[in-house]
């Protein structure tokens, strides 16, 4: 299979034409998997060779600093008080004592419990009460602080040791500045700069710190969490304490022929939920243009109130609507009370107990929910591209079937391809339109006991999600939380590749 | 006062990629230096590193003679024209004008602010916009507003970038000239960015000639246009472009003669006496002509053979494209005045043969890698 | 936006941009008489579609409809077969204000609404005009770690902002203090559409300020904000309907203490086996009290949703 030149492409028939672009597709796979090996390899190097020059940066510091340089070392902010920046030096020292302080009293004691995650149970002791010897169960170790806070002192570990490297840093920058004859900056030019080259620092803080404590924590935490048997039986408080169990949770997602059937489940939910994806993202995206071309074309009156009407779908909050449609359509519900007095069905429809037909009635609901996204968003589109295209068209005597085909479509799949991408994955993980209308159901009879029931038109994400709260199996629900994270990412990083988007830019400018 | 110095000035990015290397430049106070070249020459670049927009990689700038290197833009004591105005939509023209002059410390007082505002504000002719906004203003105006924003400053060293590139061939000559006023009222050593060589030439003490980052050259419109340092300055200075032929230079004793187009052709007068001087020796040559010192010829040992593809009519001017055995795209400019007859087109047919010749005062040399061998430069 | 675009558009500088607006309005009226020739060919299609949007308006509206009859409704059970009420009636709306928690859940909604409107768009702002305008170090890793932090499912979080939030008082009935602090917290991830305003305005704004004078933060304020309004009103009416729609969170949180709940929880709550029969039109008539300001609010800010969608979307 060579790559042909322009000229003996253009030759091929149209079906020859497909193939050979099939064939160079495949073909580019193992260049594709191989350029991302080559860039992971590069990131590793590049990363080892940083390491190694943080390294010799630290040892020529020592060597060449003078004395307040190296008590720095030790000291936070000495180098920064001795050669006048007051304000900086006491603010790396202080740092450096609550540091110290925190370890001694607090940090310390969970990371030593760290590695087994507590070993002391809750215990029942008899505890004297106004006179009378009750019950009790105390509580000494709980997994689950241990493991929390554990994290939170790893992460300060890490502070800590940033801090201190800014701290040489600083000396360093300090020595060479004096001796070229400079002045330092001063605690006045410092507050100033926080406005101006600083300006991020001051408008990140706030949000980067509740990003770390609310999102990167948890997230890190239940990462960890997968690595252990964290559930309703280890619940680290009132039952067992939970430890630390290595790759075994992974270990029944991959072993196929495990009793509990993990495996399996596992593979007919992410199945689906891949199959919802699609289905979900790619019919409301040509239906919603389609309505959207319809609105849009001269001669219809009243735009704006088709839109509108469409509108209301996504104004009214999906818990009223969605919940509410899922109750029409339950068994005993609305449409099965009108259907059965018309006389068109004799019993009712089982719309929500059928494995096929409740998937077909989520894929259908979704689109009654996600046109109107669509067609708002190529409504904007469709303003946007030059008439002349058209007008050129015309004269070259394309239809408007044609005209749709090869104008219409690629410039919208053009602007919105990015979209359609983030609408894929955020259809992945679409938790609400699931929920409400099925909650997942119909229950799965072969679903795993490991993993807690799951349904036919479970997502990952709503199967995760009544893990949390039903069963309160935090590990498995781990697992399955770094395995959602991996399609998506894997999901992303091969379309973004392939995206005409990223690649031609130019074309439509 | 205020000069202006850029000593080994490099700017490299974070790619890698130098946009520019090696720029040495003094300028004396009230001068008005242009920066001229293609795109992403590194004028612009250059521009911004003085304004200090953009990190400087190496080398020092001094401005009247402080290194400015560190200090921030409002710091520098310049001001800066752009090239799409960035004026503040949502403020008046007064309120764009008054912006630097508020932000100033220890405070001014509103007359004085009111003042220096409607006193810049009248020399461009802007007075009666004052209180509109710029979206009601059309291009020209903008760019006034533009222009006095960085007037009321008083500053030393008046950056404009590209100023004139998106306003209509018209206006743009109106604009020049309304420049070359303007810099007769302000107290400021200008520094001009440019593509237009015409804008370069019209305007500038001196021009500076940029490509790739680096200086091609730096003299007076006339050193640059009589004498240029290499071929790309030749080419780019002047419009139709010089004409470059394939050809040897040949020294018979003390004698020079150049071969091109099958001709010899003696080279006479101050020129043979300048090579001579020179010592040059024969070698092969890039022969540079500009298609205004061509002209129509009857004699044919002097002259060389042309075949005309295409005749443009320009009015006073005939211009005619044709080939040569050593140059296949040659062009030749004809006043009409010079011709006979009132159809000058028919006298210039595709296919024609024609003789032109050119005197040996407006020949330019170029050695083979393209460096004037009179006036190499430095 | 038209006062930036035109800054940049310089066809014929001697008419102004408004002129030249009229001049092509004047050119399209033209046009389209020209266009009454062909109108016959296009009648026909054009009925085709009326009928099809007609259908499809009804499509979408009828489940609208079902809910505000339903809430007239005064016979309670919800097993019917029939949607005009047999009794006409606000009982179910007087018994929401008067005997459940109703108001307090929509009270504690609204404080939630205003609070986070506010303090959310302050955290984005923040974050997009960083990105978008200020250069620093650890830029492209800071937007690359938040994507990748995004591709985790939101749901993780839960269990641990739980335990957290608990060992702060801040679950049960103090729930909506929760609910706020987690939804501000991490709203900085939520740049992306804001960013992808900021981007349009040209940056040789910024550097003409600087030159003239300005500090970044006063760039910020002075120059950027004004010209940023849509994108603010687009944040604050974003980040005031979040609450209203959160049923998971808030549930959680909330620990089953309806003095705690939102809406959304607490109406949720009511569709319940247990509780469907009795509460369903009382859910009906819910469902519509909470739906009315939000569309009314949706509807005004659709403009900006669309501006900032395909503004992102355009961007990529």
């Amino acid at each position: 299979m060579e790559k042909l030149n322009d000229l003996q492409y253009l030759r091929l028939s149209k079906w020859k034409k497909f193939l050979y672009k099939l064939c160079m597709f495949f073909v580019g796979i193992p260049v594709f998997f191989k350029n991302i090996g080559i860039k992971i390899g590069r990131f590793f190097k590049n990363i080892v060779l940083r390491i190694k020059d943080l390294f010799v940066d630290l040892f020529l510091t020592f060597k060449n600093g003078d004395y307040k340089t190296r008590v720095s070392y030790l000291i936070f902010g000495f180098g920064n008080i001795t050669r006048g920046q007051v304000f900086r030096g006491l603010f790396f020292f202080l740092f450096e004592v609550l540091f110290i302080f925190y370890m001694i009293f607090w940090g310390g004691g969970w990371l030593s419990k760290l590695g087994t995650l507590g070993t002391q149970g809750p215990t029942t002791e008899w505890v004297d009460v106004g006179g009378i010897d009750v019950e009790k169960t105390v509580y000494h170790d709980d997994s689950f602080k241990i493991l929390l806070y554990g994290i939170l002192t790893i992460f300060f570990i890490i502070a800590f040791i940033y801090t201190w490297r800014i701290n040489i840093k600083q000396n360093k920058i300090a020595q060479e500045i004096l001796a070229t004859g400079k002045k330092l900056k001063s605690g006045k030019d410092d507050i100033h700069s926080l406005i101006d080259d600083q300006f991020h620092k001051t408008l990140l803080a706030l949000p980067i710190t509740g990003i770390i404590i609310f999102t990167v924590l948890p997230i890190f935490f239940m990462i960890i969490i997968a690595f252990t048997n964290y559930d309703k039986t280890h619940n680290g408080i009132s039952n067992n304490l939970f430890s630390w169990v290595g790759f075994e949770n992974f270990n029944q997602l991959v072993n196929v022929g495990s009793s509990s059937n993990f495996s399996a489940t596992f593979g007919e939910i992410l199945g689906w939920t891949l199959m919802w994806a699609f289905f979900a993202t790619f019919t409301n995206y040509f239906l919603g243009m389609l309505v959207a071309i319809m609105i849009n074309k001269k001669g219809i009156k009243m735009k704006k109130v088709w839109r509108t009407i469409l509108v209301l779908t996504i104004a009214i909050p999906q818990f009223v609507s969605l919940l509410y449609v899922s109750k029409l359509f339950a068994t005993d519900g609305i449409v099965n009370g009108i259907l059965i007095k018309l006389k068109w069905i004799e019993q009712p429809i089982r719309f929500w107990e059928d494995k096929w037909l409740a998937r077909l009635m989520v894929i259908l609901i979704n689109i009654w929910i996600g046109i109107p996204y669509l067609m708002l968003i190529a409504t904007g589109i469709l303003m946007n591209i030059p008439q002349d295209l058209y007008e050129s068209a015309r004269i070259d005597g394309a239809n408007a079937w044609q005209q749709y085909m090869k104008i219409t479509l690629p410039y919208m799949l053009f602007v919105t391809g990015p979209y359609l991408l983030t609408s894929f994955i955020g259809n992945i993980n679409n938790f609400n339109v699931i929920y409400l209308l099925t909650t997942g159901g119909p229950n799965n009879p072969n679903s795993s006991t490991a993993g807690g029931s799951a349904g036919y038109t479970d997502l990952l994400i709503t199967w995760l999600f009544k893990i949390t709260t039903n069963d309160s199996n935090y590990k498995i629900a781990a697992v399955i939380g770094i395995m959602v994270f991996v399609v998506v990412a894997v999901i992303s990083l091969i379309v973004y590749n392939i995206m005409p988007s990223t690649k031609n830019e130019e074309d439509f400018s | 006062m205020a000069t202006l110095q850029l000593i080994n000035v490099k700017k490299v990015y974070d790619n890698k990629v130098t946009a520019v290397d090696n720029f040495n430049l003094d300028v004396k106070d009230k001068e008005f230096i242009v920066f001229v070249g293609p795109s992403g020459c590194g004028k612009s670049t250059t521009l911004r590193m003085i304004a200090g927009l953009e990190d400087i990689s190496g080398g020092k700038i001094l401005i009247d003679g402080e290194v400015v290197n560190d200090l921030q833009p409002k710091d520098r004591g310049i001001a800066m024209v752009f090239q799409n105005y960035a004026l503040y939509p949502h403020m008046t023209v007064f309120e764009n004008m008054a912006f630097s002059l508020r932000l100033k410390r220890p405070k001014l007082k509103e007359e004085e602010i009111y003042e220096k505002v409607t006193a810049a504000a009248e020399v461009l002719g802007i007075t009666d916009y004052l209180t509109r906004k710029p979206r009601a203003l059309s291009g020209g105006q903008r760019q006034r507003v533009a222009i006095g924003r960085a007037m009321v400053r008083d500053s030393k060293v008046f950056l404009m970038d590209e100023p004139l590139s998106n306003l209509d061939a018209k206006l743009r000559n109106q604009m020049r000239a309304e420049i070359i006023l303007l810099r007769q009222k302000i107290n400021s050593t200008f520094i001009y960015v440019t593509h237009d060589q015409t804008e370069a030439m019209t305007l500038g003490d001196r021009i500076v000639i940029m490509k790739d980052g680096f200086i091609q050259q730096v003299g007076t419109p006339q050193e640059v246009f009589d004498k240029p340092r290499n071929l790309f300055v030749a080419s780019f200075i002047g419009a139709p472009q010089m004409n470059f032929f394939k050809a040897e230079l040949v020294r018979e004793g003390n004698d020079y003669y150049v071969k091109t187009c099958s001709k010899t052709i003696k080279v006479d007068g101050e020129k043979g006496k300048e090579l001579l001087n020179n010592d040059v020796k024969s070698q092969k040559i890039t022969l540079g002509v500009r298609p205004e010192h061509m002209v129509l010829s009857n004699d044919p040992s002097k002259a060389i053979d042309l075949v005309v593809t295409v005749n443009e009519m320009m009015g006073s001017e005939i211009h005619i494209h044709g080939t040569t055995i050593d140059n296949p795209a040659v062009i030749v400019r004809i006043p009409t005045i010079t011709l006979s007859g009132t159809n000058y087109t028919s006298q210039f047919t595709p296919g024609k043969n024609i003789q032109v010749s050119f005197e040996s005062k407006i020949m330019h040399f170029f050695d083979e890698n393209g460096v004037n061998i009179l006036y190499p430069g430095e | 936006m038209n006062e930036l675009k035109n800054n940049d558009e310089f066809l014929n500088e001697e008419i102004t941009p408004e002129e030249e607006q009229a001049l092509k309005q004047l050119q399209e009226k033209r046009e389209e008489k020209r266009h009454m020739g062909l109108k016959a060919k296009s009648t026909i299609s054009n009925t085709i579609i009326y009928i099809i949007l007609g259908i499809i308006s009804v499509i979408w509206l009828i489940p609208f409809v079902f809910i505000v009859l339903q809430s007239f409704r005064v016979e309670n059970t919800w097993m019917v077969g029939y949607v005009l009420p047999k009794q006409w009636g606000f009982d179910n709306y007087i018994r929401l204000f008067k005997e459940t928690s109703f108001p307090r859940w929509f009270l504690n909604t609204f404080i939630m609404g205003l609070i986070v409107s506010v303090v959310q768009t302050v955290m984005v702002l923040s974050m997009s005009y960083t990105l978008s305008r200020l250069r620093f170090k650890g830029r492209k890793f800071l937007m690359n770690f938040m994507l990748v932090l995004g591709m985790f499912p939101g749901f993780l979080t839960m269990i641990v902002l739980y335990r957290i939030l608990s060992d702060m008082h801040l679950i049960g009935a103090n729930a909506i203090w929760g609910c706020i602090l987690v939804y501000v917290a991490s709203s900085g991830m939520g740049y992306y559409i804001s960013k992808g305003f900021f981007d349009t305005i040209p940056r040789s704004l910024d550097e003409a300020a600087r030159i003239d004078g300005a500090s970044r933060l006063q760039i910020f304020y002075k120059i950027i904000m004004p010209l940023a309004k849509p994108i603010v009103i687009y944040t604050i009416l974003t980040a005031f309907m979040a609450p209203w729609g959160d049923f998971v969170f808030a549930r959680y949180i909330s620990n089953f203490t309806s003095s705690g709940m939102n809406v959304a929880a607490g109406l949720y709550a009511w569709l319940e086996k247990d509780m469907i029969n009795q509460m369903y039109t009382t859910f009906c008539a819910g469902g519509v009290i909470v739906s009315i300001p939000i569309t009314i609010l949706f509807l005004c800010l659709q403009k900006y949703y669309v501006e900032g969608v395909t503004g992102g979307a355009v961007k990529g």
